[in-house]
């Protein structure tokens, strides 16, 4: 099963699933839960499961360990005889919880870092030597990774960080930890789930109402029409684009072309996966957090990534962000740069530090290659001008009389994030550093919309047909999107139409699946993009 | 409390700081601000803010942040 949108998930896992579910008592309904997620995993990573048990067991124990002193602590402290003795006793007890969970965290980054960056680790130390002619070369290292290790690594550093810092406490109940960690909805592509917000109600054994099964299919029905419709019919031109550019030496324009349409790929292929994975946990009663919300409406970049990935961006606000910028030292310099600096820019030497290393972090998190540090750093350095020019902008729009609330203003706000959203997913998607900054090149001195009206654009992997169902597709996804945006819920909105309007759309989406999803010869599935990170 | 309003004028002054409840949900206060906002409360009120203490539940309205100063200081 490699993947959520696949025929042997959606018609039998799933339902065998569902079915499981239905007919076991309440009390039973949280095992069939874990063990679904056991089958999954081990299904999707075969005997590479273990690697999520180690963390599973790992952080378990360092949750309980970190309880146990904290409940020593309390006992000690009505025996201390003043204030500086309470203190005492307090540091004493912290410094052993910070011990633990510095170990247990840097056992969890350590493994996901051996597993997913030590071949790029070694290619770069084999560059180095190469340029000292010694003839030496170390061998690279082979190891797999069990799939979705990224997001459940996240998931269990913010478990122990959590309960190290008193936010929750630790869970006895090791099922429940582990269903936490293993869900089979999320475990491939997330969205990163924080202990708080889901384990209780993972093994709450809800039932199954009809309310939550028909949305949840509709969702699923939704997730699955952008993924075959619209991301398996780009993979072919998107591959032919990025992969073939210097061989078919394409102009700008079909860089361009080629930059935008792996942006729609991308977020077809993620935000349907995620559509799947959260009608699926809406099936059993369980709302996971949401991880987009109409990213291309954003004004800014900034805003773009509060839409995008939101749980991989709120998790590197919390764990990393902020403790950064709240650090002491950093507390520090933005009190005097406050002083030197003013209101407006006395904030920014910390929090660029801080974006500094969040941006550096979800690069590598993004994957082991230099192509993604690229990535890491354009952001970074977006956000930190965008955060830099803010201030100026602010004051000059209303001297140039320009509403930044006024309909054109925010079109071209948009617009704007939107292209420099795609030259950023074009970076990414390069098969390498030296291949993104080749074809960056090519965009600003090749750049030329003659292939655009010559046919050559229906020559690389997409015919008049497949752009016409691609434009159809886009222009749901962006009307949907843009109820959201006024505050409709789609689904709502359907739920109170009459019930003929209601199954044709029902209907009209499941033809859409069989008539139009990219199958069969002249097309290749797209493999999931987010599950290899 | 009154203290408190300035320091939030200061930073953001495009606020009605009495009546608002959604600073942070409505992007009123942005991270930037939010670091300021730290930084000088810990100045004024001669207390520490643990990273745990900045959700949004603390910082959406002026009266929930006067409630987390009025508890820090007590601890």
């Amino acid at each position: 099963m490699g993947s959520y949108i696949s025929i042997a998930y959606l018609l039998f896992f799933l339902p065998i699933t569902v079915f499981v579910y239905i007919v076991m008592p309440k009390k039973v309904k949280p095992f069939v839960l874990l063990t679904a997620s056991v089958v999954f995993a081990y299904l999707i990573s075969n005997f590479y499961i273990a690697y999520l048990v180690i963390t599973t067991v790992s952080v378990y124990v360092a949750a309980l360990l970190m309880e146990k002193s904290k409940q020593k602590c309390r006992d000690a402290l009505p025996a201390a005889e003043n204030r500086e003795e309470k203190k005492a006793i307090k540091r004493r007890y912290a410094s052993k919880q910070r011990l633990i969970v510095v170990l247990v965290i840097i056992l969890n980054i350590g493994i996901l870092s051996v597993l997913k960056y030590s071949q790029f680790f070694v290619t770069n130390i084999n560059s180095i030597i190469r340029l000292f002619d010694s003839g030496y070369k170390i061998p690279l290292p082979k190891f797999a990774a069990c799939i979705g290790i990224s997001f459940y690594t996240l998931q269990a550093v913010s478990y122990v960080h959590d309960v190290y810092k008193d936010k929750i406490k630790a869970d006895k109940n090791f099922g429940r930890l582990a269903l936490f960690m293993s869900f089979f909805p999320i475990i491939m592509e997330g969205p990163i789930c924080r202990y708080s917000d889901t384990a209780m109600a993972l093994w709450e054994g809800k039932r199954i109402d009809y309310k939550n099964f028909t949305f949840g299919l509709q969702r699923i029905a939704f997730g699955i029409m952008k993924k075959v419709v619209a991301a398996d019919r780009l993979n072919i031109i998107v591959t032919a684009i990025f992969r073939e550019f210097e061989y078919r030496n394409f102009d700008g324009g079909i860089v361009f072309l080629g930059a935008v349409l792996y942006t729609i790929e991308l977020y077809m292929e993620f935000s349907g996966t995620i559509d799947v994975v959260i009608g699926t946990a809406e099936i059993f009663g369980i709302k996971i957090p949401e991880n987009f919300r109409q990213p291309f409406f954003s004004k800014s970049i900034t805003e773009f990534w509060q839409r995008w990935h939101i749980t991989l961006g709120t998790w590197f606000r919390d764990y990393i962000f902020y403790p950064v910028t709240m650090s002491k030292g950093m507390k520090k310099l933005t009190k005097t740069c406050r002083k030197k600096l003013g209101r407006d820019y006395g904030p920014m030497p910390a929090s660029i530090i801080a974006f500094f290393c969040v941006w550096a972090c979800n690069g590598l998190w993004h994957g082991a290659g230099w192509e993604f540090i690229m990535f890491g750093m354009y952001h970074f350095v977006l956000i930190s001008l965008g955060s830099l020019i803010l201030p100026l902008s602010n004051k000059v729009l209303p001297r140039l009389h320009i509403d930044r609330n006024k309909l054109p203003y925010r079109i071209f706000t948009i617009l704007r994030t939107c292209i420099l959203v795609c030259l950023g997913e074009m970076l990414f998607n390069a098969r390498g550093a030296k291949e993104a900054i080749k074809m960056v090149k090519v965009l600003f001195t090749k750049f030329t919309f003659k292939s655009f009206f010559n046919g050559s654009i229906f020559t690389i992997g997409m015919d008049r047909f497949d752009y016409i169902v691609l434009l159809c597709m886009v222009a749901i996804v962006f009307a949907v999107g843009l109820m959201k945006e006024k505050g409709i819920s789609p689904r709502e909105w359907l739920a109170g139409k009459h019930i003929v309007l209601r199954w044709s759309v029902y209907l009209g989406m499941l033809l859409v699946i069989i008539l139009f999803g990219a199958y069969g010869t002249g097309y290749i599935p797209i493999n999931p993009i987010y599950a290899n990170f | 409390m009154d203290r408190l309003i300035e320091i939030l004028e200061d930073i953001q002054p495009d606020a009605d700081y009495e009546t608002c409840t959604t600073l942070i949900d409505d992007h009123i206060l942005g991270s930037l601000q939010i670091i300021s906002l730290v930084a000088e409360i810990e100045d004024e009120f001669d207390i520490s803010i643990p990273t745990v203490e900045i959700k949004p539940e603390n910082f959406n309205s002026a009266q929930a942040l006067w409630e987390m100063i009025q508890r820090l200081e007590d601890e």
